[in-house]
Order: C-alpha cells, then structure tokens, then sequence
C-alpha cells in the first residue's frame, strides 16, 4: 500500500501550469497517491448473494453479521455495480473570474480545476459525470456519460469557461432537477455571491430528490481577510456603484460581515443537509480534496 | 489675568493649525480603483460602522489640529499673567525688590477671621514666590521705630524667615518713611544695574501715608529715578468700619465725694455712616473682667468724634485705674482704654484755734472747719485751741494748721521736727500772732514776718493777683468761675514779709495785687509749708466768704498732707517714657499689661549713669513698675502708667487710589493691587507641549486603528 502523499502542489505553481488539463493530471494524480482506493464509490451499488470467503477476496466485504450467524466467512457480492451519475455544477459568473492578487488562481480556475479533478477520478472508475457552468444563466451543459474520453470532454468544456455576467445559481439548479430526475451526486462550485440570499436552499431542493449535493465555496484569500490599508475605490465586479474607503476603516467591519455571512451559509447548508467544503484558492486542491474525499469513504464504509 | 507671549510674533505660527483643513479641502488623494466581488460586505460594514469612523475621523482632525497649534503656540512662549487690580509698567529682566509689610497697629483689624496682618503677609509670600531667580530682594517690616532695611540680598531662605518672623506691632507705622527706607536699600549699588520695584502690603490706612512728603526716590549711577511700587491692598478694596476710644481723662469731681472723678472718653466713628446707642462701660479696674461700675449709650458721627462723660467714684484713696471701652469690633486694639489715676487719700489735720469764739462765725476755725469737713473733702480734722494742743502729738496727723496763733512755746521744736519730717503745715495769721515771736518760733518754717498792712488806707481792699497756677492746690482755679471766685476775694490786711528774706527758699504761690506776698510755701526738711500772710476768718479778709476758699482750702490740705490728687501721665504705644522712682526705690521689672516682664537691666539708660531707664511701651493698657524699696521688692501701685494706643491707628479712613497712585509717580510708576500675585508669570509653553505630546500620541492611536 502506498504511503499518503504529504506534500502537495503548491497553487502559485499549480496557476502556473499552462492548461486545465494538465492541472488536472497532477492534481488526480496527487489525490490518488493520497486516498488508498477510489473514494467515489456511488451509493447505486446493490447488494446481491454471499459468497464463502477465499484468499483474494476483498476484507472489506466480509459481511461480519453472517460469520456470527453461521461460524463461517463470507463476503458480499453485488448483484450490478450501476454507474453513479455525477454532476459537476461550476459558477461561471464574472465574480469567479476574480483573484486577490496576481500569481494566484482565479476562483474560476481554482473551481474548474477541483470540478476536473474530480471528474477525472469519477470516470475512472466508471460513472456518468455531467457538467452545468451558470452564470445568470446556464452557460454550458455537457450530459452525464462515462468512459475516459467523456472526462476529457468535460476538462475542455471547463477550460473553455469564461467568467462573465452575473452569478445565478438557481439557472444551473433547475437545469439539474430538469435532467436529472433521480438521485445522483451533484457537486456545486460556486463564491456564493449570489443577489438571491437563499440560494443554499435552492440547492436544498435537490436534495429532497434524492441527491447527495456538495457545495466547494470558492474564495479569494482576499476576499476573507480584507488585505485592503488605503484610500480605495472598491469597483463591483458584477457590475454596480463603486465604494469608496479607506481599507483599514472599514476592514474590521468587514471581517465582522463576512465572518457572519460565512457562519448563516454553514448553518443553511448544515439545514439543508447539503455538504459544505470551504475552498480557498490559496490553499492545495488536493488539501481540498482528500479530506474530502477520506469523509465519505469514512462514510460510505 | 491675561496671556501674554514672550515671542509674539511666532504665534502667527497657530495659522499653521489650518494645515489639516486645507490639506483635506485642496490636497485630498485621488483613491486607487480596485475591483473587489464582495462590495455588498463593504457596503454593510460601512453602514455599520459609519458614525464611529466619522467620530474617528473628526477626532484625528482634531488632534492633528491641536498639534499643529500648540506646537505653534508653544514656539512663541505663551505665559499667563496675573495683573489683580492694576498695571504697572513691566519691567523686563532682573530686578532689586523690596518688599514692605506694614505691621502698624491697624492691621490687627480682623476681616473675617483673619487679620489684616496675616493676609498682607500672605501676600508678600506670594510677592516672593513670584520673584526669578535673578531677582534680589528684602524686606522690611513697617511698624514701631524708624524703619531701616538691608540690602537686597538673593537668599530666599533668609527672607521667607524674616517674613515668617514678623509680627504686627501696636504702633504707629509711618508707611510713606518705610518706602523712604525701602528706596535707601534700593540704592545698594550691588544692585544698582537691576530694574527697582517696591511691593508694599498694607490696609492704605490714610494715617499711615504721609501724602504731604517726598515719594520715594532710588538713587542710581543716572540719579535718582523713581521705582515702580505695587501697593497690595490687604482690605481687597473694602472699606474698614472702625468704632475707638482715641482719648481718655479722668477729673477729680467734688460733687461725687472726696474720690469721685469724672472720666471723660473721646471716641471716634471711622467709618461713613453714624453709630447711634454705641454702648460704654466703665470700670475702676483696668481688668476688662472687672463689674461695670457706670454704662451709657452715646452717638458718633460719621468720621467724627464724640465725647462721653462718665462719674465713677473709688472705694478708697490711693493709686488706681480706671478703663473704658467699647463694644468689640474688628479693630480689638482701640475698643478700651486704661487710665491710671492717682486717687486723693483721706488726710488727717490738726486745726490750731488761736482765737477761738463762742460765737460761731466768729470763732478763727469756723470757716476752716466748715471747708475741710465738707463731704467732699479727703480731710478729717481735729480742732483745738492752744490750750488743748498738749493733749496731740503733732505725729499722729499729716497737716497741721496754725490759725491766728499766737504762741506755741515748747511744742514750736515738736512742730518743727514734724515739718521736716514730712509734715504739712498752714499758717494763717491775725490780730493775736505776735510777729518777733513767730518769727523765733517759727523761724525755718516760714518767712520772717515784717508788719501788718492795712489795704484801706490805701486805696481799698488787696485782691489776689500773680496766682502761681501751676501749682497743685491752685491748678483748679486757673481759668473760668473757679479764677473770679478766687481773685474777687478781699483783703482789708495782710502781714507783709520782710523783704531781704523774702526769697529765701520760699515761692510765692499768689501775691496781692500791691506785690506783697499772700500764699508762700516753704519747704524745711522733707515737709511742705505755707503761709497765709492774712486770716482765714473774716476779720482781715471776706476770701472765708468766697466760693474759692473751700476747695482752696481742701486742696491745700491734701497738698501738705501729701494725699493731693495726683496727675498720672500716660504714654502712647511706641513713645519713649522715663521710668521715674520714689526715693530709695530700685527698678527691678517693668510689667507689660499682657504679663511679660521686662528686667530692668535691659533697659536703655540714654542720659549719664544713675540717670533712670526709659522704655518704649509696645503695648496699650496698663504697665505696672517692679521695685525695690528697704529690701522688699513689691510692685509699686503708685508708679503704675497708662499706655494709650496711638489715636492715628484708629482712624482706619482710607487713601484715595488715586491719590496715592499720582504721589507715587502715577500709572507708569505705581500700581494698586488686590493682591500680590499680580506679578506672578505662569509659563505655559511646557504645559503646551505636553498637551502636543499628547494630540501626537492620540493622533498615532487614532491613525494605526
């Protein structure tokens, strides 16, 4: 078994790898090298009969109940090990187009490179990945499918992105409710600086049919801890009046702002039984991602 | 108080507190655009934190403002000065102070608690700690004898204790002779390149200004030249009410008895209003404890005086005193007055008939008689004819009187031997005295007589005339009704004495009006003697008829018995006296009213040795004397004097300010204060930069936020 990798791409060299798609190699290559087996097993694979255990059987399918029942080993197999069908929501508003400081990953890129990643390792082991990239509207939709090609499709489809236009999350939730109508795995890429305040439940809604939603929140370390000092005309992004401020005036009132806005939107996803992972563009993806990736083996275990 | 700037000019520097504001209207940056996706968190957080910025920012306005200023302000040397009630032309730089403390009676007056004294000292220790360390100074404490003051020296110790030492005298202080002194230190030529000032504390007392004398002049390497004098008032401008006895005497009065006297008191209102039902009291004591014996009520003009007389008679004869005084008021010095009296003593008298008569008013005595024993009279008598005389020892009486004698025979030696040894004698003659044998008899004792002259066959009836008033017994009749009762008596004879004898230790005390002698006194021995050259009944003179002869009579009695009524002789504070004795008596002590004693031999003897010790009395009341006399020392009740307090203290009437300030050379010279601190220059510019310092460190606090 290989030893867990404890060092990990840095972002600042990460951003500056050319294209996504060899963003993508090294990170699915570090989180393979991190995790001891595929993480992503779906929740569609159903059981079917027991076996009596032989040397080379997997352990971990031992099924304990019926050793205790019969004094006797025997494993669990499956009757059909049906595709999960993932889908890859990214925010492609023009505030994801934003990074703090130059150097560093756009949280655009920083998004497109976890969405890859992942699926990349979802089609690895076979299951339909599907992608949604919303601004205020849906910009690109690819369909879920699987097989190795499909997963350079969607790599591309990301690094074609641009980050424009207002964020509108909800476009990209409908879309997934209308084409995915049962339960799946939807994992959602977003800063959630998004005008409709309950955008969180939206993504609720796709719970209640049955999907398991994580939602990867995307933020500039600027963005958090306000680096800001002088005299500054602060210019929306999205569009809207600029701000003028002094930075160190206003930065403690920020910080008290966004640290309550970040808490509201843990506490809405926690009430919505929607998965929440801080993604910071500063921090490795594949720190992002494995401890991600070791909860739900924990949980699916 | 004012602020005043050493630099001035450098406070135009303050303009430079407008820096921030042009700095934020003219030069405000341009801010730096950046884009930023989370405005809407800006937005909020500037929402809420607006009006604590906006305090913040006014605040680090402020203190970048405050800064600016008071560094500005601080460069040009602000310093607050205390001018109190008037300006005197600055002197700039170093300079020779004198300060004078008026310490005269008048300023025990009391304002509140506090008398005048402590205030004005208070004021010089204020004038003191107001002094630069380049400054010189001295002191002179105003009140008693001459002023004189050294140098002006830079010990501060030294003056602080003399100031601390002084005390208010009970005198006069003559406060324009005490800038006189001060303008003598002055002159000291150590100091003769500082700038002069004189900064005098006292209650501007008008009686203490001599406003008619030269201001004080400071001599210098130019001349004289006047320095500048601050007059500190220690009243603070109020007017000082004073009520006092100024004046006090005390008469004998023969209608209230043979020791009655009537006490006159001269009192004084300084003040503009009138007192009206001001209450008196009199004692025959000098302890203000003793029972009143006479109160009355009296009304005092407004700044005018008022006489009060008052009856008092006295137990008994001998020394006394009697004192007078006022209900207290904020001047305690001057509400009572002492006064010694030397009160008559009951005299005994043996009364010689030399031609005694059945018929009464015709008997030589009568009148006599009638006179001494009058109920006011302090003589008790005896009255014998000749015949009686050997049943009487001369030595048990003080006078005798000799009337119309004709013959004393063996107890002519007994009278002579009395005489010398302090008796008194009267002689008074008639039809029955033979003059050759008088003459051996009385030889001594009285002038030989020549022959009897017979006023009508001259012309009429001899009068008095060239009456001694100076005398004693005589004093009484010099002036007024008691004068006419006693030149219109009539003398029809009179012996006259021979002349080439007259003069021989004889003084005539009156004379008729041809010049022959009538009253002359003699003294053999230690006794006194007069002569009557005519008869005291009617038959050679009406004088027994006239109102003169009962007090004449009286008086003469007591002045040969030695119990005349005696004028003391009082003193003011500050005066100099000449402690006189009895015969054999050595001075041991004087003692002050307020009990100190002063031991005789530190007391000045100015004239040749064994000439007697004078004393400067340094408080009012009554001072009694210590003596020594055939090896008793006992204080002597008889040398007891009075010591008035000087009437001028009294009179607490103030200057005019403006007068007194244009005696003192004007504005530009003099200056009138409510206190002495008005000199005093409090630098500010430390105070500035501190309160700089601190903007600066609040702006930093302010700006690192």
């Amino acid at each position: 078994m290989a030893e867990p990798r404890t060092t990990f791409l840095d972002p600042a060299l990460l951003a500056k790898l050319a294209s996504l798609q060899v963003r993508v190699r090294a990170v699915v290559e570090g989180v393979i090298d991190g995790l001891h087996r595929s993480p992503l097993r779906g929740q569609s694979i159903e059981f079917a009969e027991h076996k009596e255990y032989t040397p080379g059987d997997e352990i971990r399918h031992m099924d304990w109940k019926a050793y205790a029942r019969r004094d006797r080993y025997y494993v669990k197999q499956y009757e059909q090990e049906t595709n999960v069908r993932a889908w890859l929501v990214v925010d492609a508003s023009a505030s994801m187009g934003w990074r703090g400081a130059p150097g560093r990953l756009t949280k655009l890129e920083h998004a497109a490179t976890m969405a890859g990643s992942l699926g990349h390792l979802l089609s690895r082991q076979q299951d339909s990945v599907g992608l949604v990239a919303a601004a205020d509207r849906v910009m690109r939709a690819v369909p879920p499918r699987g097989g190795a090609s499909h997963a350079a499709t969607i790599v591309d489809t990301l690094a074609s992105l641009a980050a424009q236009g207002a964020t509108r999350l909800a476009a990209a939730a409908d879309h997934v409710l209308e084409h995915a109508p049962r339960g799946g795995l939807v994992l959602v890429f977003t800063d959630l600086l998004d005008p409709d305040e309950h955008v969180v439940r939206r993504l609720g809604l796709l719970r209640r049919r049955k999907h398991e939603v994580v939602l990867f929140h995307v933020l500039d370390p600027a963005e958090i801890e306000f680096p800001y000092e002088d005299d500054a005309l602060f210019e929306p992004v999205e569009g809207g009046a600029p701000v003028e401020a002094r930075g160190r005036d206003v930065r403690r009132g920020y910080l008290e702002v966004f640290e309550r806005w970040l808490e509201d939107t843990r506490r809405s996803a926690a009430a919505a039984d929607v998965e929440y992972v801080l993604a910071r563009s500063d921090v490795a993806i594949e720190r992002i991602l494995i401890p991600f990736l070791a909860r739900r083996e924990r949980r699916l275990a | 108080m004012n602020l005043g700037f050493v630099h001035p000019a450098l406070a135009w520097g303050a303009l430079a507190a407008l820096l921030p504001l042009l700095v934020h209207l003219f030069f405000r940056r341009r801010p730096r655009p950046v884009s930023f996706p989370a405005v809407e968190f800006i937005l909020r957080a500037r929402r809420e934190t607006q009006r604590r910025l906006r305090l913040r920012r006014i605040l680090l306005f402020a203190a970048r403002t405050a800064l600016l200023l008071l560094v500005a302000l601080a460069l040009a040397r602000p310093e607050l000065r205390r001018e109190g009630g008037g300006t005197v032309a600055a002197t700039t730089g170093p300079a020779a102070v004198a300060l004078v403390l008026d310490a005269s009676a008048s300023m025990t007056y009391r304002r509140g608690d506090e008398p005048l004294f402590e205030r004005a000292r208070a004021d010089l220790g204020d004038a003191i700690g107001a002094l630069g360390s380049s400054d010189a100074a001295t002191l002179i404490v105003c009140g008693g004898p001459a002023p004189s003051a050294p140098a002006p020296s830079y010990d501060r110790a030294a003056l602080r204790r003399a100031l601390r030492d002084a005390r208010p005298t009970m005198s006069y202080a003559d406060v324009g002779a005490c800038l006189g002194a001060a303008a003598v230190a002055l002159s000291d030529p150590a100091v003769a390149t500082l700038a002069k000032r004189i900064v005098v504390a006292t209650d501007l007392a008008a009686t203490s200004w001599r406003l008619g004398g030269p201001p004080p002049e400071v001599n210098g390497p130019k001349g004289p030249q006047r320095p500048e004098v601050r007059v500190v008032d220690a009243a603070r401008g109020s007017e000082l009410p004073n009520r006092a006895v100024v004046d006090l005497a005390a008469e004998p009065d023969l209608a209230s008895g043979p020791r009655g006297y009537r006490v006159t008191a001269t009192l004084a209102n300084a003040s503009a209003e009138p007192v009206n039902d001001v209450r008196i009291e009199l004692r025959t004591s000098a302890a203000p404890t003793a029972p009143v014996a006479v109160q009355g009520f009296v009304e005092i003009p407004a700044g005018g005086t008022a006489k009060k007389t008052l009856v008092a008679s006295f137990e008994k004869g001998g020394p006394a005193s009697v004192s007078v005084a006022l209900a207290p008021d904020a001047l305690a010095l001057d509400d009572a007055r002492v006064l010694a009296v030397a009160v008559p003593r009951d005299a005994k008298a043996l009364v010689v008939d030399g031609s005694p008569s059945p018929v009464k008013f015709r008997d030589e005595a009568f009148f006599l008689e009638a006179a001494l024993q009058s109920s006011a009279s302090p003589v008790r008598t005896t009255l014998v004819d000749v015949g009686g005389l050997a049943q009487h020892r001369f030595a048990d009486f003080d006078v005798v009187f000799l009337l119309n004698v004709r013959e004393l025979g063996p107890r002519a030696v007994e009278l002579r031997s009395f005489v010398e040894q302090g008796g008194g004698l009267f002689v008074a003659l008639g039809s029955e005295v033979d003059f050759e044998l008088a003459d051996k008899e009385l030889a001594g004792l009285v002038p030989p007589l020549h022959v009897v002259k017979t006023a009508t066959d001259t012309g009429g009836p001899a009068r008095f005339d060239a009456v001694d008033f100076s005398h004693p017994a005589l004093a009484i009749f010099a002036s007024g009704d008691a004068r006419e009762g006693l030149l219109g008596a009539r003398t029809y004879k009179y012996a006259l004495i021979r002349p080439e004898r007259r003069g021989e230790g004889a003084r005539t005390l009156a004379s008729f009006d041809d010049g022959a002698p009538a009253l002359v006194e003699t003294h053999p021995g230690r006794g006194r003697v007069i002569l009557f050259t005519s008869s005291v009944d009617r038959d050679w003179s009406d004088w027994s008829i006239r109102t003169s002869f009962l007090p004449a009579m009286q008086r003469f009695a007591a002045y040969l018995a030695g119990v005349e009524e005696r004028r003391v002789v009082s003193s003011v504070v500050g005066a100099t006296r000449t402690v006189e004795l009895e015969q054999g008596q050595t001075l041991k002590a004087l003692v002050a009213p307020d009990g100190r004693e002063l031991a005789a031999d530190s007391l000045p003897r100015p004239g040749p040795p064994g000439s007697p010790p004078v004393v400067v009395p340094d408080a009012p009341g009554l001072w009694e004397v210590r003596v020594e006399s055939r090896g008793e020392v006992r204080l002597d009740p008889a040398l007891a004097f009075a010591v008035f307090p000087d009437p001028r203290e009294s009179d607490t009437r103030r200057v005019a300010p403006a007068e007194l300030t244009a005696w003192l050379g004007g504005a530009d010279h003099a200056a009138l204060a409510q206190d002495a601190r008005g000199e005093r220059r409090i630098p500010l510019w430390s105070v500035l930069l501190a309160l700089a310092l601190a903007a600066f460190v609040a702006e930093s606090a302010l700006a690192a936020r």
